[in-house]
């Protein structure tokens, strides 16, 4: 960040000011650094709403929330790493906590909304190598799956997904929904299925009457439901044959070196989950909480 | 016969040089971009000259001459941002442009390697270019020195101080729009297209006043989206790709249909036609597009004026193998039975050569240009793969239930029979000099993914080389016969551009770090020089106070170290760098050889 705000110039003094700066924020901190510095960098998706996003340079969200209670219980200042989702987790996960992101190298010292799923954390790559050797997953706190909203004025009830072969439907490109909703009973909602480049702009094509329904994350659809007409718009409770992963869990994430940090960050999670808050904060954003497996 | 023209237009050029060494023209006209193909003392198009045919009539340093040739100087990029250096040197007026990685500009003194200025473009941090940091090069008109950055933007700076004179947003990063190839100029437009990822962008080619980039015209490469002419300042309707939406695509996916022009285009007078190859649909699941997907994986005849599509050729329909159709078209005439046939020619990421009928699109030819190639079984009388289903990698939806899936061997891999590295074509031999690559891929759905916090269905996959000895292999290929006339095998793969020149010889630079020069008739390997890091910019020729100059960036990166496996292990010890080499003989040749002339 620093290197793009200061002006290019070829003074060797003024290069070395930018090494240094560099430095200090090129590696991720361990929880003694963190403490003693008075500050944690946390990982958060940009225009991501309910998760985090900035209105009128504000940042809000579940996310954001979860990690001011992270940074005000270590007694530490908070500061925002906003990352631009990548065509994977993995992605994410090497700009964001091991490798650093490829324009000015710098790394968060925690990152949000990581799966939390052994077989993904194992992962094995084409040499058989750990995918995530420089990552340690920990701390689910909610469990995630897919709902759709619907115009009440257009369908009467989706009780089942065979409504779709009838009614279109919204859902962000390039998603589990599309996937589904193209492919899944030979096809048969296939022409009925529409894309969004967002969540946000498929639930707007539904007030804008192009679609009936919108397909998407539960806490997603479940918070911008809050935002509609709820006579109007409602939320189905139909199930979703022939999805493999119906449910998952969303964590944290922190570089390998750092188990200490994980320790103490997952007891913070413990504690926001047993005592309410998490779930709290999602009543807040007027979306749907559940708690993991791992906690009951 | 032949010769002496040449001579003598080369004795013509080497006296106007001289005259006009310290007065020549400073502004770039559209008479220099037009007759660059023949200009011998400056270089004003990537492809030296709008065809992008990459020769060069020099021939000072020549079969017998090339071994001598050496450094007369070295520029550093500097910085930390040492990155794959693709650009494509221009030189005017004894002044060299070149771009860096990372958005960045330099002029540099072409005589003594000074540099005159720099220009970093400050990029934001949300930027997600697909495939390293990388840039191919500026467009040079009037004064001005015109080059697209990672944020999607084109900026054009005044070449004499390095100021931005005018710069516009061609689309929005955040939406995953980025641009790398370098533009073209035509008739005093300046014509991009866009690169992009995955997230559902719609490939354009725009064309812009080139002297305060005020829009021309807008077209989509996607079947059903609205074409755009702008007159006296209005943004018209210039009717829609492909005449309608949904034609060649199933439900609304042409909304999000990909197809990014992300390798620019090349110009050909004759038919005043452009020349646009586009990239893969989207989304990446070939299974929930049935249908041919206008215009992915294609290629485009533009009409540069109104940026209409006159004629399209598409290469892989409903692509299911990231085979991008982006590599350049090379306009060239042959001689058949007496006849001229006005063809084009163009090398595949599929790994078939194509000879197509440059005014109409007509399918002429097609052959494999690879050792290797599996997805399809050959090519029907149009031109049309013919698919070997076994070969296409299988529906995700297919593994919902967990289950890693059938994992499926293609070959060539999706970087490749050809990746963006610019082939050749030498008016001499008649041949082609293509970079190519000898590598497979194995593909298998990946359930265990995740995206943004959500489950999704990804892709696993792996490149493998084909042979221990070599990946990359140049092959000097007939497009008359399909015959490969000479091959150079290379340990790693290639990536970087060709040139050939009326010396019999061929240059080219591999990511060992040699600039390497080879008998265009026979391949015989004549010189090589280490640069010091990876060679993966395309090399350019010049002639400058009677003397015969070459240039090439060299800095390793781009695409290819981002993967990983085997090719990965090949090539692990490379280091990276960025700097310009410039060669020529000592200066007794040119004496010599003015001489011989005379």
């Amino acid at each position: 960040m620093w290197s793009l705000l200061l002006p290019m110039s070829k003074i060797v003094a003024c290069l070395y000011v930018v090494i240094t700066v560099l430095c200090c924020k090129v590696q991720a901190s361990s929880l003694e650094d963190i403490i003693e510095a008075k500050e944690i960098v946390i990982a958060v998706y940009r225009d991501y709403a309910p998760f985090s996003a900035q209105v009128d340079g504000v940042a809000v969200g579940i996310d954001i929330d979860i990690a001011r209670h992270i940074a005000k219980t270590l007694q530490v200042e908070l500061r925002l790493k906003w990352i631009t989702a990548g065509e994977t987790t993995e992605d994410d996960l090497r700009n964001s906590i091991w490798k650093g992101h490829f324009l000015d190298k710098t790394k968060a010292d925690v990152m949000m909304r990581v799966p939390y799923d052994k077989v993904y954390s194992q992962k094995r790559d084409d040499v058989g190598l750990l995918v995530h050797e420089l990552v340690h997953m920990f701390a689910p706190y909610h469990t995630e799956t897919w709902k759709i909203v619907f115009n009440k004025q257009k369908i009467e009830e989706v009780s089942t997904m065979a409504v779709f072969q009838y009614h279109p439907v919204g859902v962000e490109v390039d998603s589990i929904p599309q996937f589904y909703l193209i492919s899944a009973f030979r096809g048969s909602m296939s022409k009925n299925t529409h894309q969004f480049p967002t969540i946000v702009a498929a639930v707007g094509g539904m007030q804008a009457g192009e679609v009936d329904a919108v397909m998407g994350l539960r806490s997603q659809i479940t918070a911008l439901h809050h935002t509609l007409n709820q006579v109007q718009y409602q939320l189905a409770e139909n199930a979703f044959p022939l999805i493999g992963k119906q449910k998952w869990d969303i964590g944290l994430a922190v570089h390998n070196d750092y188990r200490a940090l994980a320790y103490e960050l997952g007891d913070i999670i413990t504690a926001m989950i047993k005592d309410q808050t998490m779930a709290d904060i999602f009543k807040t954003h007027h979306s749907t909480y559940e708690q993991p497996a791992y906690y009951m | 016969m032949l010769k002496n023209g040449k001579v003598k237009a080369l004795s013509l050029s080497v006296l106007v040089s001289l005259a006009f060494a310290n007065t020549a023209h400073a502004q770039v006209t559209d008479e220099d971009i037009s007759q660059d193909h023949l200009s011998t003392d400056q270089v004003v198009t990537s492809g030296m000259g709008l065809k992008g045919q990459r020769y060069s009539t020099l021939e000072t340093i020549n079969t017998s001459t090339v071994e001598d040739i050496r450094p007369v100087w070295s520029f550093s990029l500097g910085g930390e941002k040492q990155r794959g250096q693709e650009s494509q040197p221009m030189i005017k007026n004894g002044v060299m442009f070149v771009t860096g990685s990372y958005s960045r500009v330099f002029a540099i003194d072409a005589r003594t390697g000074d540099e005159l200025w720099q220009y970093d473009a400050r990029l934001p941090d949300g930027i997600m270019p697909c495939c390293d940091v990388i840039n191919r090069g500026v467009a040079l008109y009037g004064d001005l020195v015109i080059f697209g950055t990672l944020d999607a933007k084109l900026v054009a700076l005044n070449k004499d101080t390095g100021k931005v004179v005018w710069k516009k947003t061609v689309e929005d990063y955040k939406a995953g729009y980025s641009i790398s190839a370098a533009p073209i100029i035509v008739k005093g437009n300046v014509i991009t297209g866009i690169a992009g990822g995955e997230f559902g962008v719609v490939g354009k080619v725009r064309a812009y006043n080139a002297t305060n980039g005020d829009l021309v015209w807008e077209r989509p490469t996607v079947e059903g989206h609205m074409g755009y002419l702008v007159k006296d300042g209005k943004k018209l309707e210039n009717g829609i790709s492909g005449g309608a939406p949904g034609k060649t695509w199933p439900a609304d996916l042409w909304k999000t249909g990909g197809a990014a022009p992300w390798l620019g285009g090349t110009y050909d007078v004759d038919t005043d036609l452009l020349f646009f190859g586009t990239g893969n649909p989207s989304p990446w699941n070939s299974h929930l597009r049935p249908g041919d997907n206008y215009f992915s994986s294609s290629r485009l005849a533009i009409n540069p004026d109104t940026g209409e599509i006159v004629w399209h050729f598409q290469t892989t329909p409903n692509d299911g193998w990231d085979y991008d159709g982006v590599n350049e078209v090379i306009s060239f005439d042959y001689d058949d039975k007496g006849k001229t046939i006005k063809a084009a020619a163009t090398a595949d990421r599929n790994g078939f050569f194509y000879v197509l009928n440059r005014e109409n699109g007509d399918f002429i030819r097609g052959f494999p240009f690879v050792d290797k190639i599996t997805w399809a079984k050959g090519l029907d009388v149009n031109g049309k793969p013919i698919y070997d289903e076994a070969h296409r990698p299988g529906n995700p939806m297919a593994s919902a239930d967990g289950n890693k899936g059938s994992s499926v061997m293609t070959a060539p891999s999706f970087l490749g029979g050809k990746n963006w590295q610019p082939m050749a074509y030498s008016q001499d031999t008649g041949l082609f000099y293509v970079p190519s690559n000898e590598w497979e891929m194995e593909i298998w759905n990946e359930p265990v993914a995740y995206k943004k916090g959500a489950a999704y269905l990804g892709a696993g996959f792996t490149i493998q080389s084909l042979n221990e000895e070599y990946i990359g292999v140049l092959r000097a290929i007939d497009p008359k016969t399909g015959e490969t006339v000479w091959r150079y095998n290379n340990y790693a793969p290639l990536w970087g551009g060709v040139l050939a020149t009326a010396g019999n010889l061929v240059f080219t630079g591999n990511p060992e770090g040699y600039l390497l020069a080879f008998n265009a008739k026979t391949g015989e390997q004549l010189y090589k020089f280490n640069t010091g890091s990876g060679i993966v910019g395309s090399p350019v020729t010049w002639e400058m106070d009677g003397e015969q100059y070459i240039s090439v960036l060299s800095g390793w990166g781009g695409a290819v170290p981002l993967w990983g496996g085997e090719v990965a292990k090949r090539i692990k010890d490379l280091n990276q760098g960025g700097s310009v080499w410039t060669f020529k003989l000592p200066k007794k040749y040119a004496e010599v050889s003015s001489i011989a002339k005379n």
